[in-house]
Protein backbone atom coordinates (compact mmCIF):
# COMPACT_ATOMS: atom_id res chain seq x y z
CA UNK A 1 0.00 0.00 0.00
CA UNK A 2 1.55 3.56 -1.18
CA UNK A 3 1.00 5.80 2.17
CA UNK A 4 1.73 9.72 1.71
CA UNK A 5 3.56 11.25 5.12
CA UNK A 6 2.71 15.24 5.77
CA UNK A 7 3.75 17.72 7.93
CA UNK A 8 4.43 20.82 9.62
CA UNK A 9 1.46 22.99 7.34
CA UNK A 10 1.71 25.93 9.26
CA UNK A 11 -1.29 27.76 7.95
CA UNK A 12 -0.28 27.52 4.41
CA UNK A 13 -3.37 26.87 2.51
CA UNK A 14 -1.45 27.15 -1.10
CA UNK A 15 1.41 24.88 -0.17
CA UNK A 16 -1.56 22.06 1.31
CA UNK A 17 -3.24 22.16 -1.89
CA UNK A 18 -0.56 21.56 -4.20
CA UNK A 19 0.46 18.74 -2.02
CA UNK A 20 -2.65 16.90 -1.96
CA UNK A 21 -2.67 17.37 -5.80
CA UNK A 22 0.81 15.81 -6.02
CA UNK A 23 -0.64 12.87 -3.65
CA UNK A 24 -3.37 12.37 -5.56
CA UNK A 25 -0.95 12.06 -8.94
CA UNK A 26 1.37 9.73 -7.40
CA UNK A 27 -2.28 7.50 -6.43
CA UNK A 28 -1.20 7.09 -2.77
CA UNK A 29 -3.79 5.45 -0.95
CA UNK A 30 -3.70 7.06 2.63
CA UNK A 31 -2.29 10.16 3.82
CA UNK A 32 -0.77 10.67 7.40
CA UNK A 33 -0.49 13.87 8.74
CA UNK A 34 2.10 14.68 11.96
CA UNK A 35 0.64 18.01 12.77
CA UNK A 36 1.94 21.76 13.42
CA UNK A 37 -1.32 22.35 10.87
CA UNK A 38 -1.37 26.24 12.48
CA UNK A 39 1.33 28.73 13.11
CA UNK A 40 3.05 31.25 11.51
CA UNK A 41 1.20 30.69 7.95
CA UNK A 42 -2.15 33.53 7.08
CA UNK A 43 -4.75 30.15 6.83
CA UNK A 44 -4.66 28.41 9.90
CA UNK A 45 -8.83 27.65 9.93
CA UNK A 46 -8.49 26.93 6.41
CA UNK A 47 -6.18 24.00 6.79
CA UNK A 48 -7.18 22.42 9.59
CA UNK A 49 -10.79 22.16 7.75
CA UNK A 50 -9.38 20.53 4.69
CA UNK A 51 -7.37 17.95 6.80
CA UNK A 52 -10.69 17.57 8.67
CA UNK A 53 -12.98 17.07 5.81
CA UNK A 54 -10.88 14.78 3.96
CA UNK A 55 -10.32 12.39 7.25
CA UNK A 56 -6.46 12.60 7.02
CA UNK A 57 -5.53 11.39 10.36
CA UNK A 58 -3.38 13.76 12.39
CA UNK A 59 -1.05 13.79 15.15
CA UNK A 60 -0.97 16.87 17.44
CA UNK A 61 2.04 18.92 16.68
CA UNK A 62 3.31 21.47 19.03
CA UNK A 63 2.01 24.57 17.59
CA UNK A 64 -1.01 22.39 17.72
CA UNK A 65 -0.61 21.91 21.40
CA UNK A 66 0.11 25.29 22.32
CA UNK A 67 -2.76 26.56 20.08
CA UNK A 68 -5.21 24.24 22.30
CA UNK A 69 -3.42 24.42 25.95
CA UNK A 70 -1.31 27.90 25.59
CA UNK A 71 1.95 28.96 24.81
CA UNK A 72 4.21 26.70 26.96
CA UNK A 73 7.34 26.16 25.22
CA UNK A 74 10.29 24.29 25.77
CA UNK A 75 13.80 26.61 25.32
CA UNK A 76 14.83 24.38 22.57
CA UNK A 77 11.50 25.71 20.54
CA UNK A 78 13.74 28.97 20.08
CA UNK A 79 17.33 28.76 19.50
CA UNK A 80 17.19 32.60 19.51
CA UNK A 81 15.90 35.51 21.29
CA UNK A 82 14.56 36.96 18.25
CA UNK A 83 12.85 33.43 16.98
CA UNK A 84 11.29 33.58 20.23
CA UNK A 85 10.00 37.20 19.61
CA UNK A 86 8.44 36.09 16.41
CA UNK A 87 7.18 32.56 17.61
CA UNK A 88 4.89 34.36 20.23
CA UNK A 89 3.84 36.94 18.11
CA UNK A 90 2.91 34.17 15.50
CA UNK A 91 1.13 32.63 18.34
CA UNK A 92 -0.71 35.14 19.69
CA UNK A 93 -2.04 36.02 15.90
CA UNK A 94 -2.77 32.85 15.47
CA UNK A 95 -4.93 32.26 18.88
CA UNK A 96 -6.74 35.20 17.99
CA UNK A 97 -7.65 34.08 14.42
CA UNK A 98 -8.41 30.53 15.60
CA UNK A 99 -12.21 29.60 15.34
CA UNK A 100 -13.26 27.83 18.50
CA UNK A 101 -14.98 24.71 16.31
CA UNK A 102 -10.97 24.63 14.98
CA UNK A 103 -9.44 24.82 18.60
CA UNK A 104 -11.67 21.68 19.70
CA UNK A 105 -10.58 19.67 16.70
CA UNK A 106 -6.77 19.93 17.43
CA UNK A 107 -7.29 19.29 21.08
CA UNK A 108 -9.12 15.63 19.52
CA UNK A 109 -5.60 15.06 18.06
CA UNK A 110 -3.73 12.66 19.35
CA UNK A 111 0.35 12.40 20.34
CA UNK A 112 0.72 9.38 17.95
CA UNK A 113 -0.90 6.93 15.39
CA UNK A 114 0.29 3.52 14.96
CA UNK A 115 -0.21 1.30 11.78
CA UNK A 116 1.52 -2.21 11.78
CA UNK A 117 5.37 -1.70 12.90
CA UNK A 118 5.08 2.12 11.72
CA UNK A 119 4.21 5.09 13.78
CA UNK A 120 3.60 8.35 13.34
CA UNK A 121 4.75 11.31 15.79
CA UNK A 122 4.98 14.74 15.19
CA UNK A 123 8.22 15.41 17.89
CA UNK A 124 9.60 12.54 18.94
CA UNK A 125 7.69 9.34 20.73
CA UNK A 126 8.38 11.40 23.79
CA UNK A 127 7.40 14.93 22.96
CA UNK A 128 5.72 17.16 20.53
CA UNK A 129 8.51 19.20 21.06
CA UNK A 130 11.47 17.24 20.60
CA UNK A 131 13.85 17.28 17.70
CA UNK A 132 15.07 14.20 15.93
CA UNK A 133 17.55 15.96 13.93
CA UNK A 134 19.03 13.28 11.72
CA UNK A 135 22.89 13.88 13.21
CA UNK A 136 21.25 13.03 16.55
CA UNK A 137 23.71 10.52 18.53
CA UNK A 138 22.90 7.05 17.04
CA UNK A 139 22.13 5.29 20.61
CA UNK A 140 18.99 8.08 21.15
CA UNK A 141 18.08 7.91 17.96
CA UNK A 142 17.61 4.27 18.37
CA UNK A 143 16.12 4.48 21.39
CA UNK A 144 12.92 6.75 20.32
CA UNK A 145 12.51 4.13 17.58
CA UNK A 146 12.43 0.80 19.63
CA UNK A 147 10.29 3.26 22.25
CA UNK A 148 7.31 3.49 20.01
CA UNK A 149 7.62 -0.30 19.39
CA UNK A 150 8.04 0.34 15.80
CA UNK A 151 10.31 -0.50 13.23
CA UNK A 152 9.68 2.99 11.11
CA UNK A 153 9.18 5.94 13.03
CA UNK A 154 7.66 9.10 10.69
CA UNK A 155 8.50 12.33 12.12
CA UNK A 156 8.49 15.95 11.21
CA UNK A 157 9.19 19.01 13.25
CA UNK A 158 12.40 20.01 11.83
CA UNK A 159 11.31 20.40 8.75
CA UNK A 160 13.82 19.19 6.61
CA UNK A 161 13.34 15.66 5.69
CA UNK A 162 15.66 12.89 5.93
CA UNK A 163 15.90 9.49 5.88
CA UNK A 164 18.13 7.52 8.34
CA UNK A 165 18.67 3.74 9.01
CA UNK A 166 19.82 2.36 12.00
CA UNK A 167 21.38 -1.36 11.15
CA UNK A 168 22.59 -3.97 12.97
CA UNK A 169 21.86 -1.65 16.01
CA UNK A 170 23.44 -3.30 19.41
CA UNK A 171 22.94 -1.77 22.86
CA UNK A 172 24.31 -2.46 25.69
CA UNK A 173 22.98 -1.54 28.88
CA UNK A 174 24.43 -1.70 32.43
CA UNK A 175 21.34 -1.65 35.48
CA UNK A 176 22.54 -0.85 38.65
CA UNK A 177 20.35 -0.81 42.04
CA UNK A 178 20.80 -0.98 45.76
CA UNK A 179 19.08 -4.24 45.62
CA UNK A 180 20.92 -5.67 42.83
CA UNK A 181 24.61 -6.40 41.54
CA UNK A 182 25.00 -4.70 38.14
CA UNK A 183 23.69 -6.96 35.43
CA UNK A 184 24.62 -5.91 31.98
CA UNK A 185 22.12 -6.53 29.35
CA UNK A 186 22.87 -6.51 25.44
CA UNK A 187 19.72 -6.16 23.12
CA UNK A 188 20.48 -6.49 19.31
CA UNK A 189 17.53 -4.19 17.11
CA UNK A 190 16.78 -5.48 13.44
CA UNK A 191 16.90 -2.74 10.74
CA UNK A 192 15.18 0.41 12.12
CA UNK A 193 14.03 3.71 10.29
CA UNK A 194 13.09 7.10 11.11
CA UNK A 195 11.68 9.36 7.92
CA UNK A 196 11.25 12.71 8.49
CA UNK A 197 8.72 14.42 6.52
CA UNK A 198 9.89 17.52 6.04
CA UNK A 199 7.40 20.51 6.17
CA UNK A 200 4.63 21.52 3.65
CA UNK A 201 4.30 24.86 4.70
CA UNK A 202 7.28 25.97 5.99
CA UNK A 203 10.83 24.56 4.35
CA UNK A 204 14.21 24.94 6.09
CA UNK A 205 15.87 23.37 3.12
CA UNK A 206 16.56 26.31 1.03
CA UNK A 207 13.85 26.43 -1.60
CA UNK A 208 10.58 27.49 -0.91
CA UNK A 209 8.69 24.16 -2.33
CA UNK A 210 6.90 22.01 -0.13
CA UNK A 211 8.26 18.68 1.25
CA UNK A 212 6.64 15.22 2.01
CA UNK A 213 7.08 11.68 1.94
CA UNK A 214 5.86 8.40 0.27
CA UNK A 215 6.10 5.31 1.78
CA UNK A 216 5.42 1.49 0.37
CA UNK A 217 4.31 -0.84 3.10
CA UNK A 218 5.07 -3.68 0.92
CA UNK A 219 8.92 -3.01 -0.77
CA UNK A 220 9.07 -0.19 2.17
CA UNK A 221 10.51 2.27 -0.28
CA UNK A 222 11.04 5.72 0.71
CA UNK A 223 10.24 8.57 -1.65
CA UNK A 224 11.39 12.13 -0.48
CA UNK A 225 8.76 14.56 -2.53
CA UNK A 226 9.78 18.32 -3.31
CA UNK A 227 6.80 20.17 -4.49
CA UNK A 228 6.42 23.46 -5.75
CA UNK A 229 3.61 25.80 -5.74
CA UNK A 230 2.26 29.72 -6.06
CA UNK A 231 4.30 30.51 -2.81
CA UNK A 232 4.36 34.21 -3.41
CA UNK A 233 0.47 33.65 -3.10
CA UNK A 234 0.97 32.68 0.13
CA UNK A 235 3.63 35.48 1.12
CA UNK A 236 0.96 38.09 0.15
CA UNK A 237 -1.53 36.77 2.37
CA UNK A 238 1.37 37.04 4.87
CA UNK A 239 1.13 40.63 4.37
CA UNK A 240 -2.37 41.01 3.79
CA UNK A 241 -3.14 39.54 7.18
CA UNK A 242 -1.17 41.61 9.08
CA UNK A 243 1.85 39.56 9.70
CA UNK A 244 5.42 40.35 9.99
CA UNK A 245 6.43 40.97 6.50
CA UNK A 246 9.89 38.90 7.48
CA UNK A 247 7.79 35.85 7.42
CA UNK A 248 6.98 36.45 3.88
CA UNK A 249 10.31 36.91 2.96
CA UNK A 250 12.22 33.93 4.76
CA UNK A 251 9.00 31.71 3.32
CA UNK A 252 10.03 32.42 -0.03
CA UNK A 253 13.61 31.48 0.55
CA UNK A 254 13.11 28.27 2.61
CA UNK A 255 14.11 29.80 5.36
CA UNK A 256 10.95 29.16 7.89
CA UNK A 257 9.43 31.82 9.27
CA UNK A 258 11.24 32.02 11.93
CA UNK A 259 13.95 29.58 13.11
CA UNK A 260 14.55 25.90 14.52
CA UNK A 261 16.83 23.89 17.14
CA UNK A 262 19.85 22.72 15.87
CA UNK A 263 21.37 21.17 18.83
CA UNK A 264 21.12 17.46 18.51
CA UNK A 265 22.31 16.16 21.82
CA UNK A 266 19.50 18.70 23.52
CA UNK A 267 16.94 17.06 25.42
CA UNK A 268 13.57 18.80 25.54
CA UNK A 269 12.82 20.07 28.87
CA UNK A 270 9.22 19.38 28.13
CA UNK A 271 10.31 16.05 28.06
CA UNK A 272 11.17 16.15 31.60
CA UNK A 273 7.84 18.13 32.47
CA UNK A 274 5.67 15.41 31.05
CA UNK A 275 7.92 12.78 33.06
CA UNK A 276 6.89 14.45 36.05
CA UNK A 277 3.27 14.77 35.64
CA UNK A 278 3.16 10.87 35.10
CA UNK B 1 55.76 74.15 10.68
CA UNK B 2 57.29 70.64 11.27
CA UNK B 3 57.47 67.73 8.68
CA UNK B 4 54.93 65.40 7.86
CA UNK B 5 53.34 62.71 5.59
CA UNK B 6 49.47 63.34 5.11
CA UNK B 7 48.05 60.64 2.41
CA UNK B 8 44.48 60.50 1.58
CA UNK B 9 42.52 57.15 0.80
CA UNK B 10 39.77 57.01 -1.64
CA UNK B 11 37.58 54.58 -2.94
CA UNK B 12 34.24 53.10 -3.27
CA UNK B 13 32.69 51.08 -0.18
CA UNK B 14 34.05 47.53 0.74
CA UNK B 15 37.26 48.45 -1.59
CA UNK B 16 39.54 47.80 1.61
CA UNK B 17 40.46 51.35 2.31
CA UNK B 18 40.68 50.76 6.12
CA UNK B 19 41.90 47.91 5.37
CA UNK B 20 45.37 49.42 3.18
CA UNK B 21 45.70 51.99 5.53
CA UNK B 22 46.26 49.22 8.78
CA UNK B 23 49.29 47.92 7.12
CA UNK B 24 50.79 51.25 7.93
CA UNK B 25 49.67 51.43 11.20
CA UNK B 26 51.42 48.79 12.97
CA UNK B 27 54.91 50.19 12.64
CA UNK B 28 55.07 52.48 16.37
CA UNK B 29 57.99 54.17 15.89
CA UNK B 30 56.63 57.17 14.51
CA UNK B 31 54.15 59.17 15.68
CA UNK B 32 50.45 58.34 13.85
CA UNK B 33 47.60 59.85 13.07
CA UNK B 34 44.36 58.05 11.45
CA UNK B 35 41.11 60.89 10.27
CA UNK B 36 37.77 59.99 8.90
CA UNK B 37 36.06 63.07 7.90
CA UNK B 38 32.45 63.35 8.10
CA UNK B 39 32.23 60.42 10.26
CA UNK B 40 32.25 61.22 13.91
CA UNK B 41 30.49 57.48 14.88
CA UNK B 42 32.33 55.38 12.77
CA UNK B 43 33.08 52.42 13.16
CA UNK B 44 36.33 51.88 11.38
CA UNK B 45 37.41 55.07 13.94
CA UNK B 46 36.54 52.95 16.42
CA UNK B 47 37.90 49.68 14.75
CA UNK B 48 41.52 51.47 14.40
CA UNK B 49 41.25 52.85 18.30
CA UNK B 50 40.69 49.06 19.39
CA UNK B 51 43.16 47.20 17.32
CA UNK B 52 46.07 49.98 17.14
CA UNK B 53 45.77 52.05 20.22
CA UNK B 54 48.70 54.44 19.93
CA UNK B 55 47.07 55.59 16.88
CA UNK B 56 45.85 58.98 17.18
CA UNK B 57 41.97 58.77 16.14
CA UNK B 58 41.23 62.29 15.37
CA UNK B 59 37.33 63.44 15.24
CA UNK B 60 36.16 66.31 12.82
CA UNK B 61 35.84 68.28 15.65
CA UNK B 62 39.86 67.97 16.96
CA UNK B 63 41.25 67.56 13.44
CA UNK B 64 41.70 72.03 12.69
CA UNK B 65 43.86 72.24 15.84
CA UNK B 66 45.76 69.15 15.79
CA UNK B 67 46.78 68.92 12.20
CA UNK B 68 48.23 72.57 12.41
CA UNK B 69 50.35 71.05 15.33
CA UNK B 70 51.28 67.71 14.52
CA UNK B 71 54.67 66.33 15.91
CA UNK B 72 58.13 65.81 13.90
CA UNK B 73 57.64 62.47 11.47
CA UNK B 74 54.35 62.37 11.82
CA UNK B 75 52.02 59.97 9.62
CA UNK B 76 48.56 60.92 8.60
CA UNK B 77 46.17 58.88 7.15
CA UNK B 78 42.80 60.21 6.18
CA UNK B 79 40.20 57.72 4.45
CA UNK B 80 37.46 59.24 2.25
CA UNK B 81 34.11 57.53 2.18
CA UNK B 82 32.73 57.59 -1.38
CA UNK B 83 29.69 60.41 -0.17
CA UNK B 84 32.68 62.86 -0.10
CA UNK B 85 33.30 65.22 -2.95
CA UNK B 86 37.36 64.85 -3.86
CA UNK B 87 37.30 68.22 -5.55
CA UNK B 88 35.41 69.99 -2.51
CA UNK B 89 38.01 73.13 -1.79
CA UNK B 90 38.83 71.23 1.80
CA UNK B 91 40.44 68.15 -0.07
CA UNK B 92 41.92 69.56 -3.06
CA UNK B 93 44.02 71.92 -0.68
CA UNK B 94 45.56 68.95 1.37
CA UNK B 95 48.84 68.29 0.83
CA UNK B 96 49.33 64.49 0.09
CA UNK B 97 49.74 61.32 -1.54
CA UNK B 98 46.40 60.57 -2.97
CA UNK B 99 45.63 56.86 -3.13
CA UNK B 100 42.40 55.68 -5.11
CA UNK B 101 41.40 51.83 -4.03
CA UNK B 102 39.69 50.42 -6.94
CA UNK B 103 37.89 47.07 -7.45
CA UNK B 104 38.53 45.44 -10.69
CA UNK B 105 36.68 47.03 -13.91
CA UNK B 106 35.49 49.85 -12.00
CA UNK B 107 35.92 53.02 -14.80
CA UNK B 108 34.98 55.57 -12.52
CA UNK B 109 37.14 59.01 -13.95
CA UNK B 110 36.14 61.04 -10.70
CA UNK B 111 38.69 58.75 -8.53
CA UNK B 112 41.01 57.89 -11.26
CA UNK B 113 41.47 61.72 -11.91
CA UNK B 114 42.43 62.74 -8.31
CA UNK B 115 44.76 60.18 -7.13
CA UNK B 116 48.59 59.74 -8.10
CA UNK B 117 48.39 56.28 -7.82
CA UNK B 118 45.57 53.77 -8.37
CA UNK B 119 45.47 50.62 -6.10
CA UNK B 120 43.53 47.47 -6.96
CA UNK B 121 41.28 46.56 -3.99
CA UNK B 122 38.20 44.00 -3.37
CA UNK B 123 36.18 43.16 -6.19
CA UNK B 124 33.73 45.01 -4.27
CA UNK B 125 30.20 45.34 -6.42
CA UNK B 126 28.79 48.16 -4.22
CA UNK B 127 28.35 50.64 -6.95
CA UNK B 128 26.76 49.22 -9.53
CA UNK B 129 23.51 50.61 -9.31
CA UNK B 130 22.77 54.34 -11.21
CA UNK B 131 22.53 56.11 -8.39
CA UNK B 132 24.95 56.41 -5.24
CA UNK B 133 23.74 54.33 -2.25
CA UNK B 134 22.50 55.64 1.17
CA UNK B 135 24.23 55.43 4.54
CA UNK B 136 22.90 53.95 7.68
CA UNK B 137 24.66 54.22 10.92
CA UNK B 138 23.70 53.72 14.28
CA UNK B 139 25.57 53.50 17.63
CA UNK B 140 24.68 50.67 19.81
CA UNK B 141 26.99 51.96 22.89
CA UNK B 142 25.75 49.90 25.92
CA UNK B 143 23.98 47.10 24.05
CA UNK B 144 24.91 43.58 24.31
CA UNK B 145 23.49 40.93 21.76
CA UNK B 146 22.12 37.61 22.16
CA UNK B 147 24.48 35.68 19.97
CA UNK B 148 22.20 33.71 17.80
CA UNK B 149 19.68 36.45 17.22
CA UNK B 150 22.33 38.20 15.95
CA UNK B 151 23.70 35.88 13.65
CA UNK B 152 20.11 35.64 12.23
CA UNK B 153 19.77 39.40 11.54
CA UNK B 154 22.87 39.46 9.70
CA UNK B 155 21.92 37.33 7.44
CA UNK B 156 18.81 38.54 6.84
CA UNK B 157 20.38 42.32 6.63
CA UNK B 158 22.94 40.98 3.75
CA UNK B 159 20.30 38.65 1.95
CA UNK B 160 18.30 42.39 1.64
CA UNK B 161 15.16 41.32 3.88
CA UNK B 162 15.50 45.28 4.73
CA UNK B 163 16.51 46.62 1.21
CA UNK B 164 19.43 46.15 -0.69
CA UNK B 165 22.70 46.34 1.45
CA UNK B 166 25.68 46.65 -0.46
CA UNK B 167 28.17 47.15 2.68
CA UNK B 168 28.13 46.44 5.90
CA UNK B 169 30.07 46.60 8.92
CA UNK B 170 29.76 47.02 13.17
CA UNK B 171 31.19 46.61 16.22
CA UNK B 172 28.88 44.51 18.26
CA UNK B 173 29.29 43.82 22.21
CA UNK B 174 28.68 40.10 23.48
CA UNK B 175 27.21 38.58 26.83
CA UNK B 176 30.99 36.78 27.51
CA UNK B 177 32.40 40.19 27.23
CA UNK B 178 33.87 40.09 24.07
CA UNK B 179 33.86 42.73 21.37
CA UNK B 180 33.77 41.97 17.58
CA UNK B 181 33.92 43.63 14.06
CA UNK B 182 31.79 42.24 11.35
CA UNK B 183 32.47 42.93 8.03
CA UNK B 184 30.11 42.11 4.65
CA UNK B 185 30.92 43.27 1.20
CA UNK B 186 28.37 42.64 -1.55
CA UNK B 187 30.36 40.59 -3.99
CA UNK B 188 32.71 38.89 -1.75
CA UNK B 189 31.79 35.72 0.30
CA UNK B 190 30.23 35.71 3.73
CA UNK B 191 30.38 37.56 6.35
CA UNK B 192 33.85 38.07 8.32
CA UNK B 193 33.68 38.11 11.83
CA UNK B 194 37.06 39.47 13.74
CA UNK B 195 37.12 39.17 17.79
CA UNK B 196 38.86 42.52 19.04
CA UNK B 197 41.34 42.07 21.76
CA UNK B 198 40.38 43.98 24.22
CA UNK B 199 39.55 43.52 28.17
CA UNK B 200 36.18 40.87 28.61
CA UNK B 201 33.42 43.13 29.76
CA UNK B 202 31.94 41.79 32.36
CA UNK B 203 30.34 44.18 34.50
CA UNK B 204 27.07 45.89 33.38
CA UNK B 205 27.01 47.54 30.08
CA UNK B 206 30.36 48.03 28.11
CA UNK B 207 30.93 51.53 28.26
CA UNK B 208 32.91 51.51 24.94
CA UNK B 209 31.90 52.43 21.17
CA UNK B 210 29.81 50.09 19.51
CA UNK B 211 27.58 50.64 16.48
CA UNK B 212 26.26 49.72 12.80
CA UNK B 213 26.87 51.25 9.58
CA UNK B 214 25.10 50.24 6.52
CA UNK B 215 25.67 51.39 3.08
CA UNK B 216 22.81 50.14 0.71
CA UNK B 217 19.77 51.38 -1.30
CA UNK B 218 16.34 51.11 -0.44
CA UNK B 219 16.99 50.64 3.15
CA UNK B 220 13.90 50.23 5.54
CA UNK B 221 15.22 51.81 8.37
CA UNK B 222 12.38 51.57 10.73
CA UNK B 223 12.54 47.80 10.04
CA UNK B 224 16.69 47.45 10.61
CA UNK B 225 16.07 49.40 14.57
CA UNK B 226 13.59 47.30 15.48
CA UNK B 227 14.79 44.40 14.72
CA UNK B 228 18.47 44.79 15.79
CA UNK B 229 16.74 46.38 18.55
CA UNK B 230 15.33 42.84 19.56
CA UNK B 231 18.37 40.84 19.04
CA UNK B 232 19.78 43.23 22.42
CA UNK B 233 19.87 41.21 25.54
CA UNK B 234 17.74 42.97 28.45
CA UNK B 235 19.18 43.85 31.93
CA UNK B 236 18.08 41.29 34.22
CA UNK B 237 19.55 38.62 31.48
CA UNK B 238 22.56 40.41 30.72
CA UNK B 239 23.17 39.87 34.28
CA UNK B 240 22.42 36.18 34.41
CA UNK B 241 24.94 35.63 31.75
CA UNK B 242 27.90 38.26 32.59
CA UNK B 243 27.19 36.56 36.69
CA UNK B 244 27.87 33.00 34.60
CA UNK B 245 30.97 34.17 32.54
CA UNK B 246 32.50 35.52 36.12
CA UNK B 247 32.40 32.70 37.70
CA UNK B 248 33.43 30.68 34.45
CA UNK B 249 36.52 33.16 34.17
CA UNK B 250 37.26 32.55 37.71
CA UNK B 251 37.41 29.33 37.69
CA UNK B 252 39.81 29.20 34.68
CA UNK B 253 41.80 31.24 36.38
CA UNK B 254 42.04 29.35 39.85
CA UNK B 255 43.20 26.49 37.32
CA UNK B 256 45.65 28.57 35.48
CA UNK B 257 47.25 29.38 38.83
CA UNK B 258 47.13 25.88 40.13
CA UNK B 259 48.65 24.67 36.97
CA UNK B 260 51.31 27.13 36.90
CA UNK B 261 52.53 26.19 40.95
CA UNK B 262 52.84 22.61 39.34
CA UNK B 263 55.03 23.70 37.07
CA UNK B 264 57.18 25.76 39.32
CA UNK B 265 57.28 22.95 41.83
Amino acid sequence: MKLAVISCIHGNYEALNAVLSDIDAQKAEQIYCLGDLVGYGPYPNEVVERIRSLEIPSCQGCWDEDIVEGLNACECSYPSQIAEQRGKLAHEWTNNEIRPDIREYLATLPLSLKRDNLCFVHGSPNSQHEYLLPSMDGFAALERVLSADADVLFCGHTHVPYVRELEDAKLSVTVKSPAQTESPQQFEAPLKRIINAGSVGEPRHGRPNATYVLYDTETTQVTLREVTYDYEKTCQAILDKGLPSIFAWRLARGMEFAERADDPSHVCERLILNYHRC
Amino acid sequence: MQSFDLTLVAGPPGVGKTTWISQFLKDASRPLFYLYPGADVSVDLARIGYRFPWVSVISDEQAPSILTDLPDQAQVFMELGFHLELESPFLAALPGRRIAILPPGLEQPEWRNWADEVMLGNNSQTLEADQLPEIWKSPLTGQVFDPPSLDEVLTELTRRAYGQVVRLKGIFELPDGQAFYVDFVEGLPGIEYTELKLPRWLEGRPNRFSGLEIVGHNLEQKTIVQTVLASCLADDVLFQYQQQYRQLQSEEETVEAETEREVVA
